[in-house]
């Protein structure tokens, strides 16, 4: 069975190569464009990873990251977050949230699969 | 191969040696348990056995020496009690480490066998008092591979430890997935699963993580990467990674090939190598941080012994490191860049070096009266260059002061005791440099100079503690530049100068007369005058009315002077100013009528053109005023009594000079602008000369004739205050 993974990110773009990056790897993957619209996603189905930009719209990613974790079904769901070298400060508040995993950007598909399959494999 | 099968033969001996001492020494404990050096020499035994078998990767003898060591150090600090029954068990010990060194020396490839470990597993339990039942295992890696049946081999094979937390599932961490992640990276040759932290029953929360993993990892990928992998989990989990021993022959050429240049800490050296990530030392230098808190005395621990206990690295690995920085100091230390140059050479070299300066003054010259401007161009740059030759000549003899300095520490202890004083000295500025010359010929000045604060100045602690001072008295010594001189402050917070004391003594001595109109720094400068010491009583440290005036006869003749500055009841400051250097200044050059004078161009301030508004000389008043100021003055004609026929005075010019607080004008008829002087010192017959310190020799041979400003300013003062002599003449008239 295939594992899922949810991006959440509000470029369209780059969940896009995620998206084509993940599928081609063999993972399933859901898609969403910030914190609210990927809360309102996370309806109790088994999602293997979440990753998640941090400045997004409406909702950000450590508020979303805090939100997530207080859901049963993904208390135990490993989140991935993408951030820029500089934003060390991100990175903490991040981790301190839950998201003990980061990916810094810009990233190339094979570092992101990389990154992936330490928490999950396909 | 045939070094280390020597090397194993000289480990065979050793382990055999101490061994026998081992079992002596324990035989003797049964009559004397109580004999601490005995105890002492077990524990090295076992010790020394550790540490060498882990030089040859025999593990097993490592980890079961390992549990009779630590069981050896309880006994030594008073921890365990030493009983017939703990001789017998390490006795049996004893034999056991030989059957096991024996075992490896014989049969290197082979595992050790089921019979050895299960023997070194009852051994251990009896040494450390472990029940079989007990659940408590110990989180000791190297006694978990004799644990575990004794297989990890940790030869060619990485050693991971991962410590996951509790939290490290609720943080979404599988350690499943690293572990399978791990596999791209090489082969795991085996895995040990540990909960050593399992609650019993009711009290297991199965959302906790009670895992432990060690790993025996084979693969050709660096420590830095292996990291990498835990990245993730580095939150939740304590990863410790121990690299092969094979790896040991390659980190030791890597840390020998390290270029020893400069001296690297231990940290750095073996993250080089790749023995240790950044992250390992981090954290080791973090718990070393934590000790020093935690206990907040004695010197911290080494960071070498912390890493070795984190077991991130082996012992051998950082011996190796730390031989190579001890070799890397001494090194660096047996070829400290300095030479040692005779004294009299280097005399010799400033010599011509001034004769060089002259000298290429002498070919400026002729270049621009000739008109030559190719050869105006090579010149110039000559100039240039000599000039930073005179610049680095001079530097070659320039000394640190903090040298002379700390040599008053004692002086300071000593007269402190004799006097019964306390005193405190305190140096600051001795990074200040000086001319070699210099320095020798201020330290008996200075001496007297602190010998007087000590005994004069500071007054005894009763005293002290009676006007509300602490009774510690304090002496500081400064030194700092100041325009192109260095001046030293002597500084005490004793009683000060007493002016009524140093004037009733000068009366009584004739220095001034009763009428007299002096300033309170007049008065303190009469210190200075020969014969006067206002210590009542003379003792044999200072003060017979002989010295205050050396000591300002001795500096003037390095063309220094000496300001104090008192406050009654409050301290003495005591500043001598010196020129950096006896050999060459640069000079500010002007001239009257057929004659050169040069002013030390540090101590110039100001040129001006006479007659300009800014600048207006009342020679009746004898002051010129300049911006409304009043300015002592000198005409430098008028005071060396040039002979010139000035029925029509030229163009005048004021050289306004100052020394430190003090300025007077200089009035001049000429600017020739400035100079590189080369100091020729005046010959005996005129070494008392007022107002010339000394002559140089010019590029078209002429003298001129270097001015000693400080005396100068101080004859244009004592002209301004009394009325021009020509004047009272003609009043006479």
């Amino acid at each position: 069975m295939a594992k899922t993974i949810m991006i959440v990110d509000d470029s369209a773009s780059i969940r896009q190569v995620v998206g084509i990056a993940l599928k081609g790897a063999g993972y399933d993957v859901i898609e969403a464009c910030d914190g609210r619209d990927a809360l309102n996603k996370l309806t109790g189905q088994k999602i293997n990873l979440i990753i998640t930009d941090v400045n997004m719209p409406n909702m950000d990613g450590i508020t979303f990251v805090t939100e997530a974790k207080k859901l049963p079904a993904y208390k135990f769901t490993p989140m991935m977050m993408l951030t820029t070298e500089a934003a060390d400060d991100k990175k903490q508040a991040g981790k301190a949230a839950g998201a003990k995993a980061w990916l810094t950007k810009p990233f190339q598909a094979p570092t992101l699969l990389d990154a992936v399959s330490k928490l999950v494999l396909p | 191969m045939s070094e280390l099968d020597a090397a194993l033969t000289v480990f065979a001996q050793e382990a055999e040696e101490l061994l026998t001492d081992m079992e002596d020494a324990l035989l003797s404990l049964e009559t004397k348990p109580d004999d601490s050096e005995t105890i002492n020499s077990l524990f090295r035994a076992m010790h020394t056995i550790k540490g060498s078998s882990g030089l040859f990767g025999f593990s097993a003898v490592v980890g079961f020496t390992h549990e009779a060591e630590s069981v050896l150090d309880k006994v030594r600090n008073g921890e365990r009690s030493i009983d017939a029954e703990l001789i017998s068990v390490l006795l049996d010990s004893k034999d056991h480490t030989a059957k096991l060194i024996e075992h490896c020396l014989t049969q290197q490839e082979a595992p050790i066998p089921a019979s050895l470990a299960a023997e070194s597993e009852r051994l251990i339990r009896q040494l450390t008092g472990r029940q079989t039942t007990d659940l408590q295992q110990s989180d000791d890696s190297v006694q978990l591979e004799i644990e575990g049946g004794g297989e990890i081999s940790v030869d060619d094979n990485w050693l991971i430890s991962l410590e996951f937390q509790k939290d490290a599932f609720r943080n979404g961490m599988d350690p499943l997935s690293f572990i399978r992640y791990l596999r791209t990276l090489g082969e795991i040759k085996q895995i040990l699963t540990m909960a050593p932290e399992l609650p019993a029953g009711d009290d297991m929360d199965p959302e906790n993580c009670y895992l432990h993993f060690k790993i025996a990892f084979q693969s050709d990928a660096n420590k830095q990467t292996i990291e990498a992998v835990f990245d993730f989990a580095s939150d939740d989990c304590d990863i410790k990674i121990l690299p092969p021993n094979s790896k040991f022959e390659e980190y030791v050429n890597l840390l020998n090939a390290q270029d020893d240049n400069h001296v690297k800490r231990l940290g750095d050296m073996l993250v080089q190598v790749g023995a240790l990530t950044q992250n390992d030392v981090d954290h080791a230098l973090q718990s070393q941080q934590a000790i020093v808190e935690s206990e907040n005395q004695g010197p911290s621990k080494p960071l070498g012994e912390i890493l070795v206990e984190r077991h991130v690295v082996q012992q051998p690995l950082v011996d190796q490191a730390l031989k190579k920085q001890e070799q890397t100091k001494q090194k660096l230390a047996s070829e400290a860049n300095y030479i040692r140059v005779d004294a009299t050479k280097l005399g010799h070299l400033i010599n011509l070096v001034g004769e060089l300066v002259i000298s290429s003054a002498a070919m400026n010259l002729i270049v621009e009266r000739h008109g030559l401007s190719d050869a105006g161009d090579v010149a110039a740059s000559m100039n240039a260059l000599v000039s930073s030759i005179r610049d680095t000549a001079l530097e070659l003899r320039m000394v640190q002061i903090g040298e002379t300095f700390s040599r008053f520490k004692r002086v300071v202890r000593d007269v402190s005791k004799e006097l019964n004083k306390d005193i405190e000295l305190y140096i600051s500025g001795g990074e200040t440099e000086l001319d070699k010359t210099v320095v020798e010929k201020i330290n008996d000045p200075l001496t007297h100079l602190i010998r007087n604060a000590l005994d004069h100045g500071i007054e005894s602690p009763a005293q002290r503690l009676a006007v509300g001072k602490p009774a510690q008295g304090t002496v500081q010594l400064n030194a700092y530049h100041e325009s192109g001189h260095i001046v030293i402050q002597i500084a005490d917070d004793g009683a000060g100068l007493n002016s009524e004391k140093i004037l009733d003594k000068a009366l009584a001595n004739g220095l001034v007369k009763p009428d007299h109109d002096l300033s309170q720094q007049d008065i303190h400068n009469l210190i200075f005058a020969a014969g006067l010491s206002t210590k009542d009583q003379a003792t044999n440290l200072s003060g017979r009315g002989v010295g205050m005036d050396v000591v300002k006869k001795n500096i003037e003749a390095l063309r220094g002077s000496v300001e104090i500055d008192s406050i009654e009841g409050e301290g003495t400051t005591i500043s001598i100013r010196l020129p950096l250097t006896l050999a060459i200044i640069d000079g500010f050059m002007v001239g009257t009528g057929q004659d050169r004078y040069i002013i030390p161009l540090s101590m110039v301030d100001e040129c001006i053109e006479m007659n300009a508004n800014e600048c207006e000389i009342d020679e009746i008043q004898h002051y010129i005023n300049l911006r409304g100021q009043v300015l002592p003055y000198l005409r430098l004609g008028d005071y060396f009594h040039n002979q010139i026929a000035d029925t029509h005075r030229k163009r005048e010019s004021v050289v306004v000079v100052k020394s430190g607080q003090t300025k007077a004008g200089f009035v001049v008829d000429e600017l020739h602008g400035e100079h590189q002087t080369v100091i020729k010192p005046l010959g005996k017959v005129f070494e008392r000369l007022n107002g010339i310190t000394g002559a140089t020799v010019l590029g078209d041979g002429n003298v001129a004739l270097i001015l000693d400003v400080q005396g100068l300013i101080q004859a244009a003062i004592k002209n301004k205050s009394r009325p021009a002599p020509f004047l009272t003449s003609q009043r006479i008239q």
